[in-house]
């Protein structure tokens, strides 16, 4: 057998190890549901609240524009938390036969 | 050695193709079992790497042993080529650099493997759809471009040597920056694509790829623009870009990944654009293929094409295969990418993002349409038609100047709409900035209205000052709101500032850089060359250099002979330099090469080549390009890099101080 074999040999036995011996429970994560979805939008839209608060506070919006773009994003912000409330509120008294919604 | 190479590949090919399918298969199968098969096909991606790593470690040290029973270390090695170039002989041809590419994508897998917890099945999409990417690779690895092939008959005592062009110390870091920037494109495409199967809910794909897109956005810059200085340092005709078709394929993919970097923005902050940018990284992912086809295919001459064979179908192949499977999942789940937005004003944020796209697209195209003129002209008319740089610049300085506009207007504009009163209050000293330098220019003898290369030199000048001032501007009014609140002195809260939102800040700087570029480029209307045969004691005046050739020498060593000219540099009566232009004669290619000296200023670049004897004369000519502002082109690319690198860093925890607003709990901090 030569050098060049063995080590071929050796390289695929542990390739093989390492791929198929799964020893203990695998780590799959959380679906993905609404809520959470939910979440990351509030939080990009408050991020968005805090930029358009930064740049008014910079002097580059007038009192005007960042008044109307400030209710914009609120309206935002409020239509996302009430549907949030809606899911947490199903979520801790289930309706008969209604799941979370998953997406 | 060649054995555990090409047995390497083999297996590699197989842990590919099993990650790929095992991976498909417990995703749509999902149920008992289909986890640990999901893991099983986690882990051969992994060991891919691995094995493909072992490959590329054989042909490295069969460089190093001078092993040229293997075919393409005889084609692109010898004795006594540098150490270095011998490293470089990876990526020199064609087979290495198809296993370099292979390599690189394996090693992005294999951190996007070992990151999986993020989002397991978002990164299993991921996972799955770079097997298929590294299958075609192994394939042709494999089948088609053996790196590991034997040499027939007797062995030869020494190999053919590496192409001259390619003995140059950036050309050991040139292609490798370049193709982390093509391979590294695959990964924010398998997000994307993966998400799109899925329909995975959110723009949570967007914050796990950012970084990955802007550090291989960082690389294919780099990569460009080293393949532009290789250019420079080494090709010897005085220029650093000439449209070149592979300089083309590289700036395809920059273009559009450009485009996607601003307008997954959009999609993150707005959920805005989102089939746009799902075809923007697909675009991007194809051209980066493309861009491989076309130097490796052959079909388009080119001074870059010294790898060409017969893959080309194999590309063409993979790329109708690609384009298929993405056009069928984007049409299958399109309602999914529905703009939750729509655009509000053509004076906001969004707009510029908007029409950036555009123009980027715009140049985008006008490269592909230059580049594949050559074939279509055939086509259409049976000649080949090839064009060259007028044609491009027509289009892409215009582009570039509007560009440059964006890049000064957009970060004064707000999300949604700005007012004009907004556009008035942010947009006058930077703009009265601009005109300055430009009335400045005019005084200083540049005459726009005689050519149009000095108009587009001033806008080009005026928009980068504009650009400068905006970025400045940016930087001031943030700090002074964090001075305010904090009590730091001005500079202190702009580093604070920029700490609150790198990627923001990071960016101003990169557009900064953008601007210094430019600045660097419109010098090419002034440069000057001249060319004489110069004996010794002669004399050459070019601007306010005179050059004075002392004499010539020669020298030899085991790699390659050399004779060079001694030139003495004055600048009036004042002696600044002493200046080598050289020429070379590679012994194992027995090929010439031409090295021109550079005397780089922040005002002009001295550039000498020496051309060689006059065959009728006998006397040695010189040759001398005087190019201004070169410098700062370099000088831009670093600033591009060094903001791409500091928009990397993680943002601080913001600090809350008070805001005048309903929703008063958020912090304040700058945004995107």
């Amino acid at each position: 057998m030569t050098v060049a074999t063995l080590t071929c040999a050796m390289v695929t036995l542990g390739v093989l190890f390492y791929v198929f011996y799964l020893p203990g429970r695998l780590h799959m994560g959380p679906e993905k549901t609404r809520l959470a979805y939910l979440q990351e939008r509030k939080e990009v839209v408050y991020e968005n609240l805090r930029d358009l608060n930064f740049e008014h506070q910079a002097g580059k919006l007038p009192d005007q524009d960042f008044k109307s773009l400030k209710a914009s994003l609120e309206d935002e912000a409020a239509g996302i938390l009430a549907e949030m409330a809606r899911l947490e509120q199903a979520a801790i008294r289930p309706l008969p036969g209604r799941k979370e919604t998953r997406i | 050695m060649s054995q555990i190479g090409s047995f390497a590949l083999l297996l590699a090919l197989a842990l590919s193709t099993y990650s790929f399918l095992a991976g498909v298969l417990a995703l749509a199968r999902p149920g008992a079992g289909s986890e640990r098969l999901g893991e099983t096909a986690r882990r051969a991606g992994i060991a891919t790497f691995a094995v493909v790593f072992l490959a590329a470690l054989v042909l490295v040290i069969s460089a190093f042993h001078d092993d040229f029973s293997i075919a393409y270390i005889f084609h692109h090695s010898n004795r006594d080529l540098p150490a270095p170039y011998k490293f470089a002989t990876l990526w020199s041809g064609q087979e290495g650099s198809l296993l370099f590419w292979s390599l690189l994508l394996a090693a992005y897998g294999f951190v996007l493997r070992l990151r999986h917890k993020t989002d397991v099945r978002l990164f299993a999409y991921a996972s799955a759809i770079i097997s298929a990417v590294q299958i075609f690779f192994l394939l042709l690895l494999n089948f088609a471009a053996h790196p590991f092939a034997l040499m027939q008959g007797e062995l030869p005592a020494d190999g053919a040597g590496l192409n001259p062009l390619l003995q140059y110390p950036e050309m050991v870091i040139h292609p490798p920056m370049l193709y982390l920037g093509y391979v590294g494109f695959t990964v924010p495409f398998a997000f994307a694509l993966g998400a799109l199967i899925m329909r995975y809910p959110g723009e949570k794909w967007i914050r796990i790829t950012r970084r990955w897109t802007m550090v291989t956005w960082a690389f294919l810059t780099c990569g460009v623009f080293l393949g532009a200085h290789w250019a420079y340092s080494v090709l010897g005709w005085g220029g650093y870009w000439g449209w070149d078709p592979v300089e083309n394929a590289s700036l395809m993919p920059w273009l559009t990944g450009t485009a996607f970097l601003h307008s997954v923005m959009m999609q993150e902050k707005r959920g805005m654009l989102k089939m746009w940018n799902m075809w923007l990284i697909f675009a991007t992912f194809w051209l980066a293929i493309l861009g491989t086809f076309l130097t490796r295919s052959g079909i388009i001459s080119s001074v870059h094409a010294f790898a060409q064979s017969s893959i080309g179908g194999w590309f063409k192949w993979f790329l109708v295969i690609t384009f298929v499977t993405f056009t069928f999942f984007f049409f299958k789940n399109k309602s999914h990418l529905r703009s939750e937005h729509k655009l509000e004003s053509l004076i906001s944020r969004e707009s510029s993002f908007l029409f950036n796209n555009l123009l980027l697209l715009l140049a985008c195209f006008t490269v592909l349409w230059g580049t594949w003129f050559p074939l279509i002209s055939e086509y259409v008319q049976g000649n080949k038609v090839t064009v060259g740089p007028p044609f491009y610049n027509k289009v892409a300085i215009p582009v570039a100047l509007l560009l440059l506009l964006l890049t000064a207007v957009g970060p004064l504009l707000a999300w949604r709409k700005t007012s004009l009163e907004s556009l008035k209050r942010n947009f006058m000293w930077p703009a009265l900035g601009a005109l300055a330098v430009g009335i400045l220019m005019v005084v200083f003898g540049v005459r726009p209205w005689q050519d149009i290369a000095y108009f587009y030199a001033l806008m080009a000048a005026m928009l980068s000052a504009l650009v400068g001032l905006t970025v400045a501007s940016e930087f001031i009014r943030g700090g002074r709101v964090i001075s305010r609140h904090t009590g730091q002195n001005l500079l202190a809260s702009m580093v604070h500032l920029f700490h609150r939102n790198t990627r923001r800040y990071g960016g101003y700087i990169v557009h900064f850089g953008v601007a210094v570029v430019i600045i660097g480029i419109l010098g090419t209307p002034f440069n000057q060359d001249k060319e004489k045969e110069m004996g010794f004691g002669d004399k050459m005046t070019i601007g306010p250099y005179t050059l004075v050739c002392e004499s010539y020498t020669q020298d030899d060593n085991p790699n390659y002979s050399n004779e060079w000219a001694i030139i003495n540099v004055f600048k009036g009566d004042r002696k600044i330099e002493t200046m080598y232009p050289e020429r070379r004669f590679y012994k194992a290619s027995q090929q010439p090469q031409t090295l021109p000296r550079i005397r780089s200023t922040y005002k002009e670049d001295l550039y000498l080549t020496y051309e060689g004897l006059n065959e009728q004369t006998g006397r040695p000519i010189i040759k001398a390009h005087l190019n201004p502002l070169v410098m700062w082109i370099w000088v831009g690319v670093l600033i591009m890099i060094g903001g791409t690198v500091l928009a990397l860093i993680p943002n601080a925890v913001p600090v809350r101080v008070p805001a005048p607003a309903r929703i008063q709990t958020a912090p304040v901090g700058a945004g995107d």
